[in-house]
Formats: structure tokens, C-alpha cells, sequence
């Protein structure tokens, strides 16, 4: 905008990323014309938009070179540093002559910035001579006094490179109507300060020295410890930009002198060594991008929220443990009053029945093959089933925040983790497996903002003398309209059913004599609801409530409202998102499995069932360990659904809204940290049991 | 379920048998059937009018004559509100938004799971446990720090020497793409190293070692072995990242500030039903037109996920 | 040794990209006049594109395009040309946030300026995140006053120029200044007005039943029973909304203690001079829950009275369903689309009184600075102006459609062009500007943790009947930080 020529600069930029990026993402592929062209339309692409959405900030078009210069500038300098590091081993003279070069380089490149000295351009042009020549010689010379005279020297030399050109006046600048003082780097040096430090500092680096096992020679760690010393007298202490150009040409020699001579009392290092230099220095150069980020964003914020969870809403008065019990004194988040209803509650009981009948099958069923336990089918669904029945009511019975966030936890990571194995394996091969696939993944594609509006018409209720508007409660009221009638369609259904367990008790007789009895007993257990719904059929069910006076009217479900059950229709949302994800996952797993395993699992006889238990089941058991992982961490936080459709009223609250709302809403920040401290504390041991669980597996 | 077939004995009849071996088939498509059910209730919606939708519901549209009770009213509006920027630029900030945000995690997640699963150094266990436990964070309560970081630098204040020191300039970001960027990027780090390590370290051990004697460097290793390889795995996270990206809400919003022209298509959906859900009836429209796109992104990958390419993506 | 310097060494070759970008700070910080000024007329083509758009009116568009022409000259010597303020508020559908942005544009035409407004539903938690990040807008909307006080404690907000509030004090009552007055300082100027103690009925349906509109407390409850013994429902009540569900309850709460026990009261109550567990509160909850669960009392579009949207509570309005409704001037957006407004459509009571004191209970936004610059201020000045509350009010009843529909905006500035409103806002406006007693909605201006928080969520307990009214209370009065 101001101005063609800088348009020109920018668009000339962006190109130059967009081929790089192209020319990258060819370099790994085959040699083909096609992919060449697709890389670069897609660097293009990829470099048109990241230049439009720096330009669409209409800031400033500095900012657009800035972004453009530091991914640039960044490359640069990972693949240099890369480079440098491979010339370590073998070319030593040349690896220290650069590397001398280098840091100096940063090292006034950084002070230019700050603004601390005049003519900064020769000034670092001096500088990276005298570093480079300096680095050459280190990395030649071998004797040892001559190494010291030289470090020390070139040390002294650029202290009074950078000290002669300080800048000895105030500088102002304005940054959006806020002016900064910048005061020049002239420390206000005191004599005796300086070398009580330096004494201090030479004292520590020989006693680390001693408490290391005095290995070697005490002259490094002494110069090492009496430098530092030397630095924090000179440039920490005083008040800076009150001192004399002298003090600053002291403070800066000594500095330069005090380094030089530390490191000039090294000796050239054997081949082994560089090489342990090499891989380590990659090992970090590898790993500073990522590291840098998760320090920024995750590692330091969260040491601030620590630090918070200390104190009082406005992060002023230290509390200490006061929002940590606070937390479990609301009822809301924390309440255990009615942990008695647990025994009392029906689903309980059948839960833990249903628990205790499927365990007890399959230890039969285990018996007869050999096995201490086998689950078929039928057994593992039983079994599972009554044990959410059983979790079920235990959390209906403990309420509040932190109940609730382990009762999602439970739900969604089993049901979604079942529900996704077993899509993945019913399409394994079967026909429409893509279809079937990206069907069940959709829901990931869609945002939170739109799941709400998606299930809000799935869970609407409308008053009752009114047709229904959504999915659930018009199915809900027509059944109950459905049992009431008494009509044709009552009975086609009752039929139905009815004839339906009845097939199905027909084939399980057959199947037991047949000595199948995995499929007798599974279809004995689906026939028995059957009977049951029937059953209920007739005595009524559904949504309709009887008045006083006789008269049966509509009753609907307010699924979103009605604790503690609504926290499950919730729940639901996020199965129906995640279930794609956990799908996609075990889907490519089951696909690696070799399929010479399970060919000779079967010839040894083993069904189909058996091959699934004891050859897929254990050869996809890691990638169970990371979807397992992932999807606790992943509920743990879960936010955006309750945000979205209860906001947490209704006792569906979890921890991460919770916390949103105590540090947000209300501004209580000591509270809010607390909470995010909890989650974290929380879910740390599963994090590590299952890291520590996989990386014994992997060795 | 797949496992009940094949093991149906002579005892049952053939006819038994065969329906018994249908039944997966069957299962499998119930499923896609409810899976689908809601998604399909929001898109007839989104041709209904904010009466229709709130009195009848939408499976009885064929029964109420569809020509006089479907309309392209919704989309019209939503496309053509334009008080604050119109939804195609929205959903073009959301690409900008989502595509640096998917590609600059990739990248740096990628060298440093190269580094923990095949650079032997000090510490490196200990290290790789530290990072991924960080999944753990919740990313909310680093919103604040993160906006003071971008719109102020980041300082630090030495305790009893009284030092202020720089450690980031203020580079004045907050309100801008990249802090979004930048901010996705740290938070899907720790993820992102773990699954890219999971694959990365299950690599074939012999590979490397044949590489070493040829005398390629770890850089060199890199780039012409490991990232070819690792082609499935990456695939897997960018289509995660993306879509995660994509449909964030909260950091945009967080991160953008005021910056309204800036917002991506999930912020400007929400902000149209307005602060008392005036309009709510436009989110069904708006929702499917912003989930589009990544529906697309999707089909387009699909082969990644069904063919097999994507095989082995995880492993222990 | 080596090995520790060398890692060293490369944690310093990363900094580098730091310091390449130190390396020319301070020198770009400034902005470039001449790069806003080009933004800027894009601004007013868009104005211009907007308005042809949305209108019939011609004038509108002709004013606009004029001015358009005058930027030129006036750019030269007004000191606020080139300047840019961005604005961020909770309005946020396009007839709201559209009207306020073209109001804004027209100043921002006459004076060279940009003003960006950026409406945004969560526009209350967002604020907190951006003010407590030190990346906050230059004016901010608020709706409640209870933050606007919590802001100017932090310092955050700056308080206004005495010539601004000259400005203000010149357009707007006393009862509404007062709102953006904290500890005695002036730090936000009102910007909309919403009138409460309202309810909606259908005049026609009243004269078929022979109801006449009652003045008293006592006349509407002996309406409400005579309504249940002829067979109609009476009240249409829904308080879901979301992550706000139970203001609507809320609502008849502070307009009964109003009118109960008087603004001294009142005050106390919001100030928790009194607590919230009172005797009086207690009475006056149970009266209302008393009227809701009456059987045959209510209708309820969702099932239930907590699981009905606020806004749905309009179509049964119109189709018989039920005969009054109470809920503020701005549920006129929640009709059916094309309902009449006025006698022979939908027409609105007010909300008796139990004394004949007539107090109101009102809501709304005030506007408040975060940037201290001439601009801002300017652009704060404009606010108080009729011309603003006139170009808004034009614009957002185009926006509905032009003509004689009700825009859903009312302005607190006296000085406003009543003419410009149709009959029925007009009425509106005549109460809140001669209504002895104004109080804004108590919950805007409790605690957040009480007024966004438990006040919602323990009233909608005691509405579902999952706790008693006196659990409800004291649960309030335990969470008042």
C-alpha cells in the first residue's frame, strides 16, 4: 500500500517461499513431472494465502516482510546450523572458525538491536573478523599457553569494540502513545563490588569443582566461576546507564577477557568426542523449535497459572492452599453427600449383576479352551454393559464438576474406543467401506458451534399439546402413543418383537445343540430384551404421563436439562464426534496386522472370534494404548460441548467450563488456576503409566 | 461381530448361516445410519425457514409439499451479511488461519520426534516423558499469558538485582493470523510429537544403519529417509490438525481480539445469530457451509484413510 | 567442557531470528498517514455500496456520497484524519452490528477517519481475556455497568473528558448517566436503551375475551385467574438461553422488588447491603413461582418453562397460544416475521405497579474507553450525540425491512428525533425518559460471579423444582464473592 515497490518486494518474498516450499516438498519424492508441478502449485498456494492473511491484519506491510524474513531467516539459519554441525567431526578448523564467526555475529547482532552501541555495521563487521580468526586459531593451535594468550586477547579485543561505540545518551522511543526510555549500557561501576563478585564467583567455581569429584585441573572452573562473578559485579549490580564510558570499557574488557582466556583453556577435542559433540548439538538443534514453542506457550503460562493458584481472584494476596480446599468445598464442583444413594439405586444392582453374569460366562467359556478367561461377543458386551450401568449409577450418586469430568471420561473414552474399534472392523473389507468410513468421520469436519445446533434439534422438546420438533422426543412420544393405542399398530408391533426373540430362542436352541455355544448364549441375551420390550410395550412406555383425572397426555424428555442423566446426552455428542477419529486410527492399525498371522492362527483351528481375541486384538494393543491415551487427555479438557449447549447449568458442569468460568467470567483467576491445576494433576499418572507401559513395549 | 460368520456350524441351516454372515453388514450400516441421521436433520433445516423449523420437524418436509416450504433463504442471508465482512472472506482467514497452522507444527513436530526416537543424548527419556505429559495442559488458561506475550513482548524481571530483561520483542502480533498460528502451533506440539514419534521410532532400525555406513549425517537421514517414509503418518496429523484448526473458535477469538475483519468462518457464524440468538435459525446454513470445506479437504484424503496408505500410521 | 559450550552455542544460534527482529524495531512502530488514508475511502465505498443496498431511501445514499466527495478537502486540516478506533460490542446479527457500523461510518466519512466495529456473542468473557492480555479494543460496548465498575477499579478504563460529558450531559438524563459513573467518576456514556417492565399482548384477543389492560398489580393477578377460569392460558414464560439461561427470571424478580419494596430497597439488594436470602426475597420469589406453576398458568413452548427459548415465547404469542408475555422493548426482533405491531396486532402493557409509583426497570449498553487520543474521544463524543442515536436508528430500521417496523433500538438521548420511531417505540421512550424511578437490570450490575452466574443458575433450579426457593437464596447469598 505504500508505495508499489514494497508490494513488489512482498509478492517477489512470498514467491521465493512458495518455490522453496515446492522445491522442498519435490525434494522427497520421485523425479516426476507431475509432482513437481503439484509441489509448486501447492508452495504457491500455500505462500498466496499466508501472505494474505498477513495482509488482511491491514497493519502495517513491515509486518508481512517481518513474518516473511523470520521464516526465511529461520530456515537459514536450522539449515546452516545443520551444516555447520556436519563439518564438526572431520573438519574441526574450519567447524571452530565459523562457529567463532557465528557467535559473535549473534552476539552483536543482538546488542545492535538493543541499540546499544554507535556504527553497529562496522562495529560487527570488526567483531566477526576478530571472532573468526580467533575460532581458526583455537581450532589449530594446540599449545596450551598460547591457546589462553589468544582467547583472552580476541575477548579483550571485541569488549573494546563493542564498550568504545556505546551509546552515551538517553534514548526515547513512542510505541502506540507509550514512551520508552531507553538509558544507555553505562554500568555505574563500584570498585569494591567488582571484585568482592569476582572473588565470590572464583570461590563457587572451585568449590562445584571439589564437590564434582576434583577432576582435572581447578584453573577452568576457577576462571569459569571468577568470570561470571566478573559479569554479574559489572553488568547486574550497578545501576546501569548512570556509569562513565570508563566503567563501561571495565566492565566490557574484563568480560571479553575473562571468556576468552575460559575458553582458550580448552584443548582441541579427540575425533570421538567431536562426533559426541555432533550428535548432540543435532539432537538440539532438532529439538529447539519444538521446545522453544512448548516453552512459550505451554510450559511458561502454566508455571504462571501455578503461581496464581496461590492467590487470591485478582493474582495480589498469597492465599496459600485457601483455593485448593475452597474447590472442594462448593457443592457444585465437589459432592459427596449422597454416596449412599449409590446401593439403593436399581441400575446398581443390575449393572453389577449383568457384571458378574458376563465375567462368569467367559471364565466358562475361558475353562474350555484352555484359557483363564474368554470373552466372546456376547460375554464382553454383558459384562461391559453392566459395568457402565454399575459407573453409571455411582456417578449419579456423586454429583458435581469433578464427578462429571470422570464419569465423561469413563463414557466417552470406552464407548467411543469400542464403537470405533468395531466400525473398523465391520468395514474391514466389507463392501462401501469408504462410504461407511467417511460417513462416521464427518461429524469430525464439523465445528463445535455447528455439533450444538446439530444436536439441538436432535434433543428438542416442545410443549406437549404440540408436534414434536425434534428427533429423540418425536420418537419418544410416538412410542408412547404407539403403546397406548391399542390399535393395528400396536399389535403388528407386540407381534413383531415377540416373533423376533422367538426366532432368535429357536437359534440359540439350535446352536447349543450344535455345540456353538457362543452363538446360543449371544442370541439368548439378545432375545431376553426383547421379551422385556414386549413386555413393556404392553404395560405402557414412552412419552406420556397419566393425569389425576384418568386422561393420558404427551410427556416429553428435556434430555439437556434433566441431572444427572443429561451429562450421558452430552456425552453422546462427543462419541458421535470422536468416534471417526478413534475409528480412522484402528482402522489402519487392523490393516497393518499380517494377514499370515491370522491365515495360520486359523489353521490351527482357531474361529474367527478366537483369531480377532489372540492375533489382532494383541498385534493392534499398542495403538488401543495411544487412542486410549489420547481420547482420556483429550475428555479430560472437554470444554466446547458443555460451553456450547448447557454452559454447565443443570449439573453438567466439567472441570476445564468450570475453571473458564471462575478465571473469565467472573475474573477469579486464583480459583480458575486452581481448577486448571487439578486437571493437570489429574491427568498426569495416566499420561505417564502409559508412556512409561509403551516405551518398555517398544524395547 | 465379523467373528460370528464363518464359525456357524453344520447344525444350522444354510439360509441361517448366510443371514447370520449378513449381519455385520447390517450393523455396520445402522451405524452409518445414526451417525448420519443428525448431520442430515441439520442440512433439510438449513433450506427451512426459521417458522418451519420451529414447528414442525424437519423429516415431515417431504409431507408438506416441498416446493412451497423449502427455500435458499437462510444461505442468501448468511452470504449476504455483510456488516462486518462477507462469510466467503470469513471462511478465507479461516483457511489462512488453518493451513500455516497445520503446516508449521508438521514441520518442527517432525524433527523433534526424529530426535527423540533416533538421536542417542543425555536425558532423552526423561525429556520425551516431560513433553508429552504437557498434553495434559489446558490450553484456556494459557490464553492470557499468551495475548500478553504477543501484545507486549515477553519480560522478565530478575529478582533482587531489580533487572528487567527482554526475552521476546513486542512485535505487536496479537490481532493478527500468525499469534493464532503461533499459538496453535505450541499447543498441538506435544500431540503432535507423539504420534509422529510413535511412527517414527517404529521404523526399521537396519535402514538407518545402512544410511550411517553410506555416510549420510542425520540431517541427510532426515530428509531423504525418514520424511518419505513418514508420508502416512504426516497425512494423518495435518487432517487432524486441520480440522482442529479449522473449527477452533476460542483461541481465534481470543487471539484476534477486536480485530473483527480478521475473524475465521466459526467466529463470524457465531457472531450472525446474534447476542440473543435473534438469528439462530442462520447457524444451520452457516454451519453446513463452513463444514464443507473440510468435508471436501476430507474426501479428498479419503484414500489415505481407506486404502490403506495411512496403514501402520500408529504404532506402539 | 566443550560439549556444554557447544550446546550453549547453538541455544544462542537460535536467538538469532530474535534479534533479526530487534534489529529494526523502533523505526517502523509509527504508521504511515498516507497508507490509511487509501483504507479509508475504501470504508466509504463500502458505505455507499451498503446503504444502496439495504434501501429504498434515496437521501440516505445521496448524503453519504457527498460526503464522500468532501474527504478530500477535509482531510487536510482535520486532526483526525487518517486516525483509525476500533470498536468492539456484544451486538452482533447484521441488522444490529450493520447499523451501528454505518452510523459509525458516517463520522468516520465527515472526519477522514476509520471506525471498525466488531460485534461478538461471547463479547463477555472475550473482553475479560483481551483487557487482562493488555490487547484491548479502544472503546468497548458493555452491557453491563456491573463491569464497567469492575474495569475502572482494575484501571483499566480511562475516564471521560470533561467536555465529552458536557456533550453527554447535554443529550441524556441523569438516570441513565448515572450508570457509567463509578465511585463518582464518569467512564462510560450510554449508547442504547432497553425498556423491561413490559408486557406483550394481542389487543384483539383481549376484546374477544372482554379483558380490559390492567393499571395494578392486583388487576393482573385477578386477569390471570379470570384467564385460567375461561379456559386460556395466561402467560407464555420461557427462560432458556443458553449459557444464560434464567435472566428471563431474573427479570421479573428485580422488577417485583421494584416495585414491592421501592429503588431504596432496590439499591440496597444490588449492593448486598441487604443479603440476598432476605425475607422479602423469599416472598417475593415464591409470589412469582406461585404464578408460574398455577396449573394452566403457563404455556410453555419447550416442554418446560426452564427448557423454553426466551425468543420462542413469540409465535405462541400470535397464534393464541397464550395472552401475555413480559419480556423487554427489544423482543420485537423474536415475532414471527411480518407481525403488526400496534392495536391491531401485537401492542405491549406496562408492567403494573403495586404502589402507582410506576418505577422501570431498564437495560442496555454504555460505551467506555480504553485509549486515551483525540480520536477515541471524538468518536466517544459521537456517541452521546443525537446524531448518532438518529443515524442509528435510520439504519437499523432499514435494516428490518424500512417503514413502519420496529427497529428493536432505543436510544437514552433525549435530544433523539422521536419522529423516526414508530408509534409504538415512540411510547417506549416516553417512559423511560419521564419515569421517576429508572434502576438497570440488577444482575448487570451484581458480581459477575452472582449476576452472570448463581442469580441464573440457582433461579433455574428453583423453577425446575430440583431445589426449594429458600435453597435457591442461600446458595446466592453463599456465592456473593
Amino acid at each position: 500500500m505504500a508505495g508499489v515497490f514494497g508490494v513488489t518486494i512482498n509478492v517477489l518474498m512470498a514467491l521465493g517461499v512458495a518455490g522453496g516450499v515446492g522445491l522442498w516438498i519435490d525434494r522427497g519424492g520421485r523425479r516426476s513431472q507431475v509432482r513437481r508441478i503439484l509441489a509448486s502449485v501447492a508452495g504457491v498456494v500455500l505462500g498466496g494465502l499466508t501472505l494474505w492473511g498477513i495482509y488482511a491484519s491491514d497493519k502495517l506491510e513491515t509486518t508481512a516482510q517481518g513474518v516473511v524474513v523470520s521464516i526465511v531467516a529461520s530456515a537459514l539459519i536450522f539449515i546452516v546450523a545443520n551444516r555447520l554441525f556436519d563439518l564438526a567431526p572431520d573438519r574441526w578448523a574450519v567447524f571452530t572458525t565459523l562457529v567463532g564467526g557465528s557467535i559473535t555475529l549473534i552476539v552483536f547482532v543482538l546488542m545492535w538491536g538493543n541499540r546499544i552501541f554507535d556504527q553497529p555495521v562496522l562495529r560487527t563487521v570488526v567483531a566477526i573478523c576478530i571472532g573468526a580468526v580467533a575460532g581458526y586459531l583455537l581450532g589449530t593451535i594446540c599449545q596450551p599457553l598460547a591457546r589462553i594468550g589468544i582467547g583472552a586477547l580476541a575477548g579483550a579485543a571485541l569488549g573494546l569494540v563493542a564498550a568504545s561505540g556505546i551509546r552515551t545518551v538517553i534514548l526515547q522511543f513512542q510505541v502506540e502513545q507509550r514512551t520508552f526510555d531507553v538509558w544507555p549500557m553505562l554500568p555505574n561501576l563500584n570498585i569494591g563490588e567488582l571484585i568482592l563478585s569476582t572473588l565470590i564467583g572464583a570461590v563457587l567455581g572451585v568449590a562445584v569443582w571439589a564437590l564434582r569429584g576434583r577432576k582435572g585441573s581447578p584453573i577452568a572452573p576457577l576462571i569459569w566461576g571468577a568470570t561470571l562473578g566478573y559479569a554479574v559485579g559489572a553488568w547486574l549490580m550497578p545501576r546501569i546507564g548512570t556509569g562513565t564510558k570508563t566503567d563501561a570499557y571495565i566492565a566490557a574488557i574484563g568480560l571479553g577477557l575473562g571468556l576468552g582466556a575460559a575458553i582458550g583453556l580448552t584443548s582441541i577435542p579427540d575425533h570421538v568426542t567431536r562426533g559426541r559433540i555432533e550428535g548432540s548439538a543435532r539432537a538440539f538443534i532438532f529439538l529447539i523449535p519444538a521446545l522453544g514453542f512448548i516453552a512459550a506457550t505451554l510450559i511458561i503460562p502454566t508455571l504462571r497459572t501455578l503461581f496464581l493458584s496461590f492467590y487470591d481472584a485478582r493474582g495480589e494476596g498469597y492465599v496459600g492452599f485457601e483455593n485448593y480446599t475452597t474447590v472442594f468445598g462448593i457443592p457444585n464442583i465437589f459432592n459427596v453427600e449422597d454416596w449412599t444413594g449409590i446401593f439403593g439405586s436399581r441400575l446398581f444392582w443390575v449393572g453389577a449383576v449383568l457384571l458378574v453374569v458376563g465375567v462368569v460366562m467367559a471364565v466358562v467359556v475361558g475353562r474350555q479352551s484352555g484359557y483363564a478367561i474368554s470373552f466372546s461377543p456376547g460375554s464382553g458386551a454383558l459384562a461391559s454393559i453392566g459395568a457402565v450401568f454399575a459407573i453409571f449409577a455411582v456417578f449419579a450418586a456423586l454429583r458435581g464438576t469433578l464427578f462429571n469430568n470422570l464419569w465423561w471420561v469413563f463414557t466417552v473414552t470406552v464407548v467411543s474406543a469400542t464403537a470405533g474399534l468395531a466400525i473398523a472392523v465391520l468395514a474391514d473389507r466389507s463392501k462401501g467401506e469408504s462410504v461407511a468410513k467417511s460417513l462416521i468421520f464427518m461429524p469430525m469436519a464439523i465445528s463445535f458451534v455447528g455439533a450444538g445446533v446439530i444436536w439441538r434439534f436432535m434433543y428438542l422438546a416442545r410443549d406437549p399439546s404440540k408436534p414434536q420438533t425434534g428427533v429423540l422426543n418425536s420418537l419418544w412420544v410416538g412410542l408412547g402413543n404407539l403403546s397406548l393405542s391399542r390399535g393395528p399398530g400396536f399389535w403388528i408391533a407386540v407381534v413383531l418383537v415377540l416373533g423376533l426373540a422367538a426366532w432368535l430362542a429357536g437359534l440359540a436352541m439350535r446352536a447349543w445343540q450344535a455345540g456353538e455355544r457362543g452363538i446360543g448364549a449371544g442370541s439368548a441375551i439378545c432375545a431376553l430384551p426383547l421379551v422385556w420390550f414386549a413386555y413393556a410395550l404392553w404395560q405402557g412406555i414412552g412419552g406420556y404421563k397419566v393425569l389425576e383425572n384418568g386422561q393420558t397426555v404427551a410427556s416429553t424428555i428435556t434430555f439437556t436439562q434433566e441431572s444427572p442423566f443429561n451429562n450421558v446426552w452430552l456425552m453422546l455428542v462427543l462419541i458421535w464426534i470422536q468416534t471417526g477419529f478413534t475409528m480412522v486410527i484402528f482402522s489402519a492399525a487392523i490393516k497393518a496386522v499380517p494377514a499370515e498371522l491370522i491365515e495360520a492362527a486359523r489353521v490351527d483351528g482357531a474361529t474367527e472370534s478366537q483369531a480377532f481375541w489372540r492375533v489382532t486384538i494383541p498385534q493392534i494393543a499398542p495403538t488401543i494404548g495411544v487412542v486410549v491415551t489420547t481420547l482420556i487427555v483429550l475428555v479430560m479438557k472437554v470444554f466446547d460441548i458443555v460451553k456450547v449447549m448447557t454452559n454447565g447449568n443443570f449439573g453438567t458442569q466439567v472441570v476445564a467450563n468450570e475453571m473458564w468460568q471462575r478465571a473469565f467470567t467472573e475474573l477469579n483467576f486464583g480459583l480458575g488456576s486452581a481448577l486448571a491445576v487439578l486437571l493437570f494433576l489429574a491427568v498426569l499418572p495416566i499420561i505417564y503409566m502409559n508412556i512409561r507401559r509403551m516405551q518398555k513395549a517398544a524395547q | 461381530m465379523t467373528t460370528l460368520s464363518r464359525s456357524a456350524g453344520p447344525g444350522l441351516g444354510h439360509r441361517t448361516y448366510a443371514f447370520l454372515r449378513s449381519i455385520p453388514t447390517w450393523v455396520l450400516w445402522f451405524l452409518v445410519l445414526l451417525w448420519t441421521i443428525p448431520t442430515f436433520g441439520l442440512l433439510v433445516n438449513s433450506f427451512r425457514t426459521r417458522d418451519a423449523q420451529r414447528t414442525s420437524g424437519w423429516w415431515e418436509t417431504p409431507f408438506q409439499g416441498v416446493a412451497n416450504n423449502l427455500t435458499l433463504d437462510n444461505y442468501i442471508d448468511i452470504l449476504a451479511a455483510g456488516s462486518q465482512g462477507h462469510l466467503w472472506r470469513a471462511l478465507l482467514n479461516s483457511l489462512a488461519i488453518a493451513l500455516p497452522a497445520t503446516v508449521i507444527p508438521i514441520a518442527f513436530a517432525a524433527f523433534a520426534a526424529y530426535a527423540f526416537a533416533w538421536i542417542d543424548f543425555k536425558g532423552r527419556e526423561w525429556l520425551f516423558i516431560a513433553t508429552v505429559s504437557l498434553l495434559a495442559i489446558p490450553a484456556q488458561m494459557s490464553l492470557i499469558p499468551l495475548l500478553q506475550l504477543y501484545s507486549g513482548g515477553g519480560h522478565i524481571t530478575l529478582p533482587f538485582v531489580e533487572k528487567t530483561l527482554t526475552l521476546f520483542p513486542d512485535l505487536d502480533l496479537a490481532g493478527r493470523a500468525v499469534s493464532v498460528w503461533l499459538t496453535h502451533t505450541g499447543f498441538a506440539m506435544p500431540f503432535a510429537i507423539f504420534l509422529l514419534h510413535n511412527y517414527i521410532s517404529g521404523l526399521p532400525k537396519d535402514i538407518f544403519e545402512s544410511a550411517v555406513i553410506d555416510g549420510a549425517d542425520h540431517f541427510k537421514i532426515f530428509w531423504r529417509l525418514v520424511i518419505p517414509l513418514s508420508v502416512p503418518v504426516l497425512a494423518a496429523f495435518a487432517i487432524f490438525q486441520f480440522l482442529w484448526t479449522y473449527n477452533d473458535y476460542l483461541i481465534a477469538v481470543t487471539m484476534l481480539g477486536g480485530a473483527g475483519q480478521n475473524f475465521p468462518a466459526t467466529a463470524r457464524i457465531a457472531a450472525l445469530a446474534g447476542e440473543f440468538g435473534q438469528a439462530e435459525h442462520l447457524l444451520t446454513a452457516g454451519a453446513f457451509l463452513s463444514t464443507l470445506l473440510p468435508i471436501i479437504v476430507f474426501f479428498a484424503l479419503q484414500r489415505f484413510f481407506v486404502t490403506g496408505i495411512l496403514a501402520g500410521s500408529v504404532k506402539g | 567442557m566443550k560439549g556444554k559450550l557447544i550446546r550453549l552455542l547453538s541455544l544462542m544460534a537460535a536467538l538469532a531470528l530474535v534479534a533479526a527482529a530487534c534489529g529494526d524495531d523502533g523505526d517502523d512502530t509509527s504508521a504511515t498517514p498516507q497508507t490509511v488514508v487509501v483504507t479509508s475511502v475504501v470504508t466509504e465505498t463500502e458505505v455507499v455500496t451498503e446503504t444502496s443496498i439495504v434501501t429504498e431511501v434515496v437521501t440516505e445514499t445521496e448524503v453519504v456520497t457527498e460526503v464522500v466527495t468532501e474527504i478530500s478537502e477535509v482531510m487536510v486540516e482535520n486532526p483526525l484524519a487518517g486516525t483509525t478506533v476500533t470498536v468492539f460490542g456484544p451486538e452482533s446479527t447484521d441488522a444490529e452490528a450493520g447499523s451501528n457500523q454505518a452510523a459509525l461510518d458516517i463520522f468516520a466519512a465527515q472526519n477522514g477517519m476509520t471506525i471498525q466495529y466488531t460485534g461478538e456473542r461471547s463479547f463477555s468473557d472475550l473482553i475479560n481475556a483481551q483487557a487482562a492480555g493488555g490487547n484491548p479494543p479502544d472503546i468497548a460496548v458493555f452491557p453491563q455497568p456491573g463491569k464497567i465498575a469492575d474495569f475502572a477499579r482494575e484501571g483499566w478504563l480511562l475516564p471521560i473528558p470533561d467536555d465529552v460529558i458536557a456533550t453527554m450531559e447535554a443529550n441524556v438524563g441523569e438516570a441513565w448517566t448515572a450508570f457509567g459513573n463509578v465511585d463518582g467518576v464518569q467512564y462510560a456514556i450510554p449508547q442504547k436503551a432497553d425498556l423491561k417492565s413490559l408486557v406483550w399482548y394481542r389487543p384483539g384477543a383481549f376484546a374477544a375475551n372482554g379483558y380490559t389492560v390492567p393499571t395494578t398489580w392486583d388487576d393482573l393477578k385477578a386477569l390471570t385467574t379470570q384467564m385460567i377460569a375461561d379456559g386460556n392460558t395466561p402467560w407464555c414464560v420461557g427462560i432458556e438461553s443458553g449459557g444464560a439461561t434464567g435472566w428471563a427470571f431474573t427479570d421479573w424478580v428485580e422488577d417485583m422488588t421494584l416495585r414491592h419494596h421501592g429503588a431504596d430497597f432496590y439499591d440496597e439488594w444490588v449492593a448486598h447491603s441487604i443479603p440476598f436470602n432476605t425475607p422479602e426475597m423469599h416472598a417475593i420469589w415464591t409470589e412469582i413461582l406461585d404464578i408460574w406453576n398455577t396449573p394452566g398458568a403457563v404455556y410453555a413452548e419447550g416442554g418446560t418453562i426452564a427448557s423454553t427459548g426466551f425468543g420462542e415465547n413469540g409465535r405462541p404469542l400470535v397464534d393464541g397460544d397464550c395472552m401475555m408475555h413480559r419480556q423487554a422493548s427489544f423482543f420485537s426482533a423474536f415475532f414471527p416475521e411480518g407481525t403488526a405491531f400496534g392495536p391491531d396486532g401485537i401492542d405491549v402493557f406496562y408492567f403494573p405497579s403495586v404502589s402507582g409509583d410506576r418505577p422501570v426497570l431498564g437495560a442496555g449498553t454504555l460505551v467506555a474507553a480504553f485509549r486515551d487520543a483525540p480520536e477515541v474521544w471524538a468518536v466517544m463524543e459521537y456517541y452521546a450525540t443525537a446524531e448518532y442515536a438518529d443515524n442509528r436508528q435510520r439504519f437499523q430500521n432499514l435494516s428490518k425491512g424500512g417503514g413502519a417496523v420496529l427497529s428493536g433500538f432505543l436510544s437514552p438521548n433525549r435530544n433523539a428525533d422521536l419522529s423516526l420511531y414508530q408509534p409504538i417505540e415512540q411510547s417506549f421512550l416516553e417512559i423511560l425518559f419521564n419515569a421517576e424511578v429508572v434502576r438497570f437490570d440488577g444482575s448487570d450490575l451484581m458480581p459477575a460471579a452472582v449476576g452472570a452466574g448463581s442469580f441464573w443458575t440457582e433461579a433455574t433450579s428453583a423453577v425446575n423444582g430440583d431445589k426449594t426457593v429458600q435453597e435457591a437464596l442461600d446458595a446466592i447469598e453463599a456465592s456473593w464473592p
